[in-house]
């Protein structure tokens, strides 16, 4: 069998994942993107331009953050924080956009398209859109444009263009859907800029080797600051980037166990959910096999979350592997649960974690008790929660008005 | 790739006897209603059509431009699934037993039926258009290979040419060349491109070339048909559809058919 690191095969398979399910108009371009990406890799100017901008402009490294507070309420491990939160633009989501919009730069393009669903990828585009001055449209749900409206006025701020989808469930999904039609149709000046490890191949391993830097660091952090390396690492599991970028270095580490935690939404038993590697089936979605929240028919299935980045009814395919394969294990917190963590979470540690982030603190609940004092366990911080207030206020049934 | 001879070879040979180009139309099944795609069916063939292409709806169907959405959408409301449409295809052989079907869908839908579709050509299904499956794929590995139904490949006007051969290779029935980058509907048709192309095409396969995506008028029909072999029409008829649903008055779409089909064969 092959290194799990190994992974993607030559036709982007992990496992029986992945691949390229796209309409034929696409092949080519991701043909391209493909030999772009395989050229640059390890070309020594490309990989200095990137570690410039993680330092420079990301603010990298992140710290990792001893939260001792949170670690005396739940009386088990240690409980370690690595603050994605405090990158620029305040979530993971800018470490992929760096690396990409050199990709796009290399290949010519001149116009970026993405979807969003949280908004922290649409501004993460955004910002790296305007600083190389290229024209950008971000596709966002209508229900998500709604819930997150901080994000969509800092998108317009930065000068790209918001276009809000009303088809479908009017959440991520669609603004994916709408994002690759775009694609389509201004194949030859565009590049889409990915949020996730998700999509056809190349984009589930350019994602997460972009994100990889979060993994890396915390190798080198772990080590500096309690001389060996976690005992567990958790993080949210929307598309499953931030999951992905931390747990991919340690992949072949087996005594570091992988825990990623999905959105329950009202509960794994109501259906009303976003779990499809705790309840789903494999299928094709966005290009990809992977697992997939459908019905016996193959249409998917509408999908609830209280936060809108993991409110996605697919995941990336290098999850549905290690799924299988059990190097991971994946659970799920359902919203009730996530509210709870977000209060908790602010008030012990002053850190205010967005709502995706709030699923990987509401794990501590099921799995604290399972560490010993002496044991360690990171949790990603995938992004801060500024944006969350409207939603949080009104589930809290405050006004802001 | 192996696969035993179907009504779709026996119409494509007769027309080419005939040196007629090929009327293929596309509707989506269960939009509005099964009823009427039936009706709609027989009444596309006496209006001239050669070849009925049966849209399978899915969620999330990439490849198509708002129209035809919301026409997957409806059939969704439906709840019209893949069991249904070979009903519908059963129930069309009772009256027609000549004109070849293809269901026209996504990878997902058809994934999900897998055990289903080894059984479709006992319904009278001829071939299968998988929009979201690159042409060179092998089937076998997803089970849904099927020596009794041909697989229709699209090529794009960015496939490049050692795609193209590949592609070809792989392909049976006809290939479905795609006129324009885009989503279905949309209008940026360039005629010159699309004659380099399938004439391109035609220098590596024996298997005529059907252009598609973008035709709305007679006009296109007839100037895109003197470059192919046939015309596939989609996007204008499923809004034709939408429009006469209500008062299921459909003459005026067999008007529109008739006035292709006389267009693409002058
Ligand atoms: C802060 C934050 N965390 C997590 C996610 C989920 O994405 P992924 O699973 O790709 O990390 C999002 C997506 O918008 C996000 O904004």
């Amino acid at each position: 069998m092959d290194n799990l690191t190994d992974l993607p095969n030559s036709d982007g398979f992990f496992g029986e994942y992945g691949g390229k399910f796209v309409p034929e108009t696409l092949m080519h371009a991701l043909k391209e993107l493909d030999e772009t990406y395989a050229k640059l890799k390890n070309n020594p100017k490309f990989i200095e331009e990137i570690d410039q901008d993680l330092v420079q402009f990301v603010g990298r490294p992140s710290p990792l953050y001893f939260a001792k507070r949170l670690t005396d309420h739940y009386s088990g491990p240690q409980i370690w924080l690595k603050r994605e939160d405090l990158n620029h633009t305040g979530a993971h989501k800018i470490n992929n956009t760096v690396g990409q919009i050199l990709l796009a730069k290399a290949m010519g393009k001149k116009r970026i398209i993405a979807e969003t669903g949280a908004g922290q990828h649409g501004v993460a585009t955004a910002t790296v859109a305007a600083r190389l001055g290229l024209e950008c449209h971000i596709y966002m749900g209508a229900a998500d444009v709604k819930r997150q409206s901080l994000n969509v006025y800092r998108i317009k701020l930065l000068g790209a263009q918001v276009h809000a989808v009303d088809s479908g469930t009017a959440t991520l999904k669609d603004a994916l859907n709408e994002a690759m039609r775009d694609w389509v149709t201004n194949i030859e000046d565009t590049y889409y800029i990915i949020g996730s490890v998700t999509g056809p191949h190349p984009y589930p391993m350019i994602v997460r080797d972009f994100n990889a830097i979060v993994g890396r660091e915390l190798r080198k952090q772990s080590m500096e600051q309690f001389e060996q390396y976690p005992h567990a690492i958790v993080a949210c599991v929307g598309g499953g980037s931030n999951a992905i970028g931390i747990f991919y270095p340690f992949l072949e580490e087996f005594n570091v166990a992988l825990i990623g935690v999905e959105a329950a939404g009202s509960g794994l038993m109501s259906g009303k959910h976003a779990a499809p590697l705790n309840d789903g089936e494999p299928g094709i979605l966005h290009g990809a096999k992977s697992y997939l929240m459908q019905d016996k028919n193959g249409q998917v299935i509408d999908t609830h979350s209280i936060s809108a980045g993991l409110d996605y009814p697919g995941v990336g395919p290098e999850h549905s592997n290690l799924k299988d394969s059990g190097r991971a294990k994946y659970i799920a917190v359902d919203d009730d649960e996530v509210l709870s963590s977000f209060h908790l979470v602010t008030k012990l540690e002053g850190i205010m974690p967005a709502l995706e982030t709030a699923h990987a603190f509401a794990a501590l609940e099921h799995i604290a008790k399972n560490y010993k004092s002496n044991q360690h366990i990171v949790i990603n911080v995938s992004g801060r929660g500024d944006k969350d207030i409207n939603t949080v206020a009104t589930m809290d049934g405050i006004s802001l008005d | 790739m192996e696969y035993l001879l179907t009504r779709l070879d026996d119409r494509i040979l007769s027309l080419n006897k005939a040196k007629k180009k090929a009327l293929v139309a596309y509707l989506v099944a269960g939009d509005p209603s099964l009823d009427s795609t039936l009706e709609l069916m027989h009444g596309f063939v006496d209006a001239g059509v050669d070849i009925l292409e049966v849209g399978v709806p899915f969620t999330d169907p990439i490849a198509e431009g708002p129209i035809i959405q919301a026409a997957h959408d409806r059939a969704l409301k439906n709840n019209t699934s893949l069991s249904d449409i070979f009903k519908l295809v059963e129930k069309f052989r009772e009256k027609d037993s000549k004109t070849p079907i293809i269901l026209m869908g996504y990878m997902n839908t058809f994934l999900a039926n897998s055990q289903a579709l080894q059984e479709a050509h006992t319904s009278g299904t001829d071939a299968v258009l998988i929009v979201d499956i690159p042409g060179e794929s092998n089937l076998e590995k997803f089970g849904i290979k099927n020596k009794n139904l041909a697989f229709i490949s699209l090529i794009a006007p960015t496939t490049s040419e050692d795609r193209i051969s590949q592609i070809c290779n792989k392909s049976s029935g006809f290939i479905y060349y795609v006129t324009l980058r885009g989503v279905t509907g949309s209008s940026h048709l360039d005629i010159s491109e699309t004659e380099e192309n399938i004439n391109y095409i035609k220098s590596q396969t024996l298997l005529p070339v059907f252009a598609g995506f973008g035709i709305k008028t007679p006009d296109d029909a007839s100037n895109l048909s003197k470059i192919s072999d046939g015309i596939v029409i989609g996007s204008s008829l499923v809004e034709m559809i939408h429009h006469q649903s209500n008062q299921k008055e459909f003459k005026k779409i067999y008007n529109y058919l008739h006035e292709i089909s006389e267009a693409i064969n002058r």
